[in-house]
């Protein structure tokens, strides 16, 4: 006999291939046929939008006219019109307002161009290219690492990797054993216009032109060719979930004997199946590999889940749509941003897409990165359907009601007090999805910047994670609006909490010791030192304190949380600080 | 044309109940916020200092070509030259962490340079390192090519200053404004399919067709709310830029293309929530035609973005203004198309 969830699976199908009809379906493969015939030609070009927006005053007879007419965003019009450069000779008037230097700039790198094309015909290669440059990356200990990263100290694992290969070329660099060190010139294949590079393990060899930082500008278009079927599969489940919400049709569902997680899973795992067929698709095509799929299966299933969510609170089609842009955009942008540095930095394994394009720029992809990308995702994607599961019922499916109460629903929906530690746990995939974003998009800040934001930052994460639920559980009248209830709901919450940041850390110390975003985010208590017993321990003192705080303002009124929440983070970060300040 | 403007304000009512105006205005400025985000990342990836750091790289200089290279290395205002007789002791300083990269220069009989740079792998600050020695070797490269001069038969062209600072310009207009005027444009159609689905689904359209308003009176009102939007929206979006001293030239023609694109949108929206009456599918529909069709568009001799940039940057050439008027005639004929649908059926 087949499992009951697979009989609503294939209801699902029938059901959403009946409603679409032929017309429509051809419609949308061809209009998909046409996207992925396009998208090859503009990876390609993709710097199209600036194309001739600065128009240059240049004569004809101008030794200039060459390199403005075969540059991008120049365009040479004759002298006198109206242009935002004049060459005159080899004097360059330029207006000193943005657009002026911004044209300017791009003259410059016009020309400096033009000239390696031009010695490029040049007998003499020595004085032609007189400068050839090989840049290694090498694994440094106790480097000079910037970043947010610098701040917790790298006392960790200082000057292990000491200089071995002093005289000449012959340099074991790179062999540290970090979970990083296929990154460096990697990714020099398709660096922006890195021609003539070779490339050798962690190397960069060329003219000075081809020096570029690593950035893997292909490799990221192709990438986003994975989100693009996310996007679409999350607007048809998106709709199907709120489809049996409208005129009361689910009810029909409801009542047979099925359980409500069986129903989710069968109207679900049709459109998980479709996505992980068209990434299997897409990673044939552009010549990814089967853990780039299963990364992304990792990412669709938060993207669906999220998407079950939003179809459980949205009270019309309208407001679907706006949710599910707003989840298409958040994580778009989630799976997007970190994998821009995949070259650059170990941060870039927070997001599934860096081990695409880790695979496509043909560097092997490590266990480390693999799981720290995957398991955040997924088990954010598991909760997000367990709350919805938990609201998949007569009394909340078919009433209307404001998003965010719907929300405050669905965390109190099977909320006891003895569960207050459990759901303090589960928030953690969100927390980590939520800190690592918050690393990846502030590390790039100067660190007097970067360091008190992202402390600010990652405290109001926690302290919002360990609480909301307590606050929901106190609205809906699942805990009792009473001191002792929200001093004992607080401490379970916040030990909850810390247990389940200790499961993360026990992961890092498996697979992932180099990661310092592991050190700064989840605990900067994993610093080793005489303090290493204390530093276990307060956290969980920490985490009790700040959700008891909360947890008394949240029995009291919105207000009063806000204002106890306001408090816990000011207590949260003065203790991060603290830890920071005497580890660094 | 009251009871279009009734059908209208009914829909912008509806829009502002559920508050989901907001989170569409919210969704655009967590998308402008974000890409400015990523392009001052990446341009602090580029060109240090550029963003407001004021990191200095450091540059552990050794080899026979010390005393041609340390300087150059030491002209950038972001760069600093520390020299070191033996390579090993420039390796060493590098291990400790004292300086950034440790570059070896050796000159060739030839009397070219080989540079071997070594910088640690995996950090931000190797970036900025990287970035900022191939500005270094660059210049040098021509320091040397201009010393070696005799030798070559065309001589390069001296490349004119950059006077730097305007990092972001290039994004703004040619990715930000692009970006702020097709997203409205897009949101815009998506919200004609649900007023219409919605309706049709919910069995609530009847209601409206027992009222006194013909059919083209209501498809008409709900098409002019969601349309109206799309400038709207762009023009606060252009306001909200010239504070921030992003001046756009012709802001006229951006909206009127923006409105353009929008009624076309609206257009194609509303004509597939009449004929594909199942809302999922015309959603999906929706979206993959207008994907397809932004795609498509890229392919025109004057491509939309670009459009758009030409615009602000007040570069316009006769294409640009072209597909200005293109787009409104394509808007007009599409929403004729629209009402031409609904005379030729009765819907739905």
């Amino acid at each position: 006999m087949t499992p009951r969830f697979l009989r609503v699976a294939r209801w699902e199908v029938e059901r959403g291939a009946d409603a679409l009809d032929r017309r429509a379906l051809a419609g949308v493969l061809l209009a998909l046929l046409a996207v992925g015939a396009a998208a090859p030609t503009l990876a390609s070009n993709a710097g199209t939008p600036d194309a001739d927006i600065y128009p240059v005053a240049v004569s004809d007879s101008s030794p200039y006219h060459e390199p403005v007419e075969r540059s991008g965003p120049l365009r040479p019009v004759a002298p006198g019109t109206d242009a935002v450069l004049e060459i005159s000779g080899t004097e360059v008037r330029a207006p000193d307002s943005p657009t002026g230097r911004a044209a300017a700039e791009a003259l410059a790198s016009a020309v400096r161009a033009y000239n390696d094309r031009l010695m490029e015909r040049e007998p003499d290669r020595a004085a032609a290219f007189p400068v050839s440059v090989r840049l290694r990356y090498v694994e440094v200990g106790g480097s000079t690492t910037g970043g947010a990263g610098a701040s917790t100290s790298d006392s960790g694992d200082t000057g292990t990797d000491a200089d071995s290969g002093g005289s000449g070329a012959t340099d074991a660099g790179g062999t540290g054993g970090g979970s990083d060190s296929s990154g460096g010139g990697a990714a020099s294949a398709d660096s922006l216009g890195a021609a003539g590079s070779s490339l050798l393990g962690g190397v960069q060899q060329g003219t000075p032109g081809d020096i570029r930082p690593p950035f893997p500008l292909g490799s990221l278009v192709l990438a986003f060719l994975f989100l693009v079927p996310l996007n679409v599969a999350i607007q048809a489940y998106g709709a199907s979930v709120l489809n049996e919400r409208i005129n009361r049709r689910g009810e029909a569902l409801l009542v047979t004997p099925l359980s409500r997680s069986e129903i989710v899973a069968g109207k679900t795992l049709p459109y998980l199946l479709a996505c992980v067929a068209v990434a299997a698709v897409v990673a044939l095509a552009v010549g990814a590999g089967f853990l780039s799929v299963l990364a992304v299966s990792a990412l669709a299933g938060l993207f669906l889940g999220c998407t079950f969510l939003a179809a459980l609170f949205a009270r019309s089609f309208k407001e679907l749509t706006f949710l599910t842009t707003t989840i298409s955009v958040g994580l778009t942008a989630y799976a997007f941003v970190p994998a821009i540095f995949t070259d650059v930095h170990p941060i870039a394994s927070v997001s599934p897409l860096t081990v695409v394009v880790t695979q496509l720029t043909g560097a092997p992809v490590e266990l480390g990165t693999l799981l720290v990308s995957m398991l955040p995702t997924a088990l954010a994607a598991l909760v997000c359907f367990g709350l919805g599961v938990g609201i998949y019922r007569e009394e909340d499916l078919f009433t209307q009601r404001a998003p965010p109460a719907k929300a405050i629903d669905a965390l109190a929906a099977h909320l006891t007090l003895r569960r207050c530690a459990l759901w303090g746990a589960l928030s953690i995939p969100f927390v980590l999805v939520a800190e690592l974003f918050a690393v990846a998009v502030l590390f790039v800040l100067p660190l007097a910047v970067s360091v008190p934001l992202l402390l600010g930052a990652l405290a109001a994460i926690e302290e919002v994670a360990k609480s909301l639920f307590l606050f929901a559980g106190f609205e809906r009248g699942r805990l009792e609006r009473t001191d002792a209830t929200a001093l004992r709901a607080g401490l379970l919450s916040g030990v909850g909490f810390a247990v389940g940041e200790k499961l993360l850390l026990i992961t890092q110390l498996v697979g992932l010791p180099t990661l310092e975003l592991g050190r700064l985010t989840v605990a900067p208590a994993a610093a080793s030192g005489p303090a290493a017993l204390v530093l276990l321990l307060a956290p969980f003192a920490l985490h009790a304190l700040t959700a008891a705080t909360s947890a008394l303002g949240a029995r009291r009124s919105t207000r009063a949380y806000l204002g106890a929440l306001g408090l816990a983070v000011l207590l949260h970060v003065a203790y991060n600080a603290t830890v920071v300040t005497t580890l660094a | 044309m009251r009871e279009r403007l009734v059908v209208a304000k009914r829909e912008l009512a509806s829009l502002r109940a559920e508050k989901t105006v907001l989170l569409a205005v919210a969704i655009q400025l967590f998308v402008a916020a974000f890409s400015s985000f990523l392009v001052v990342g990446l341009v602090a990836l580029y060109a240090p200092g550029a963003a407001g750091g004021s990191a200095t790289v450091a540059v552990a200089v050794s080899g026979n070509a010390t005393d041609e290279l340390a300087p150059v290395i030491d002209e950038g205002p972001a760069r600093e030259a520390l020299t070191y007789t033996a390579r090993e002791d420039a390796r060493a300083a590098l291990e400790r962490g004292r300086v950034d990269a440790a570059v070896h220069a050796t000159l060739r009989p030839e009397g070219n340079v080989t540079v071997d740079a070594v910088v640690p792998e995996g950090s931000f600050r190797t970036t900025l390192a990287v970035a900022e020695l191939g500005e270094a070797f660059e210049a040098f490269e021509r320091q040397r090519r201009a010393e070696l001069s005799e030798r070559l038969e065309r001589q390069p062209l001296p490349v004119p200053e950059s006077p730097g600072g305007a990092s972001f310009v290039g994004f703004t207009y040619t990715v930000l404004l692009p970006l702020l005027v097709f997203l409205p444009v897009f949101i815009a159609g998506s919200v004609a399919v649900d007023s219409l689905s919605e309706e049709l689904e919910r069995g609530t359209f009847e209601l409206l067709r027992v009222t006194p308003l013909t059919l083209p009176e209501i498809v008409d009102g709900k098409a002019l709310a969601s349309a109206v939007l799309v400038p709207v929206q762009v023009a606060a979006w252009l306001v909200l830029l010239s504070l921030n001293g992003v001046r756009v030239a012709d802001p006229l023609s951006v909206l009127l293309l923006a409105g353009a694109f929008g009624t076309v949108a609206v257009a194609g929206g509303s004509a597939l929530a009449l004929l594909v009456p199942e809302r999922r599918s015309a959603q999906l529909l929706y979206s993959v035609g207008a994907l397809a069709a932004f795609g498509g568009g890229l392919f025109l001799p004057v491509n939309p973005p670009n459009a758009v940039a030409r615009l602000a940057i007040g570069s316009a050439q006769a294409g640009t203004h072209a597909l200005v008027a293109a787009a409104a005639v394509v808007a007009v004929v599409g929403y004729a198309g629209v009402r031409a649908l609904l005379s030729r059926r009765a819907v739905v």
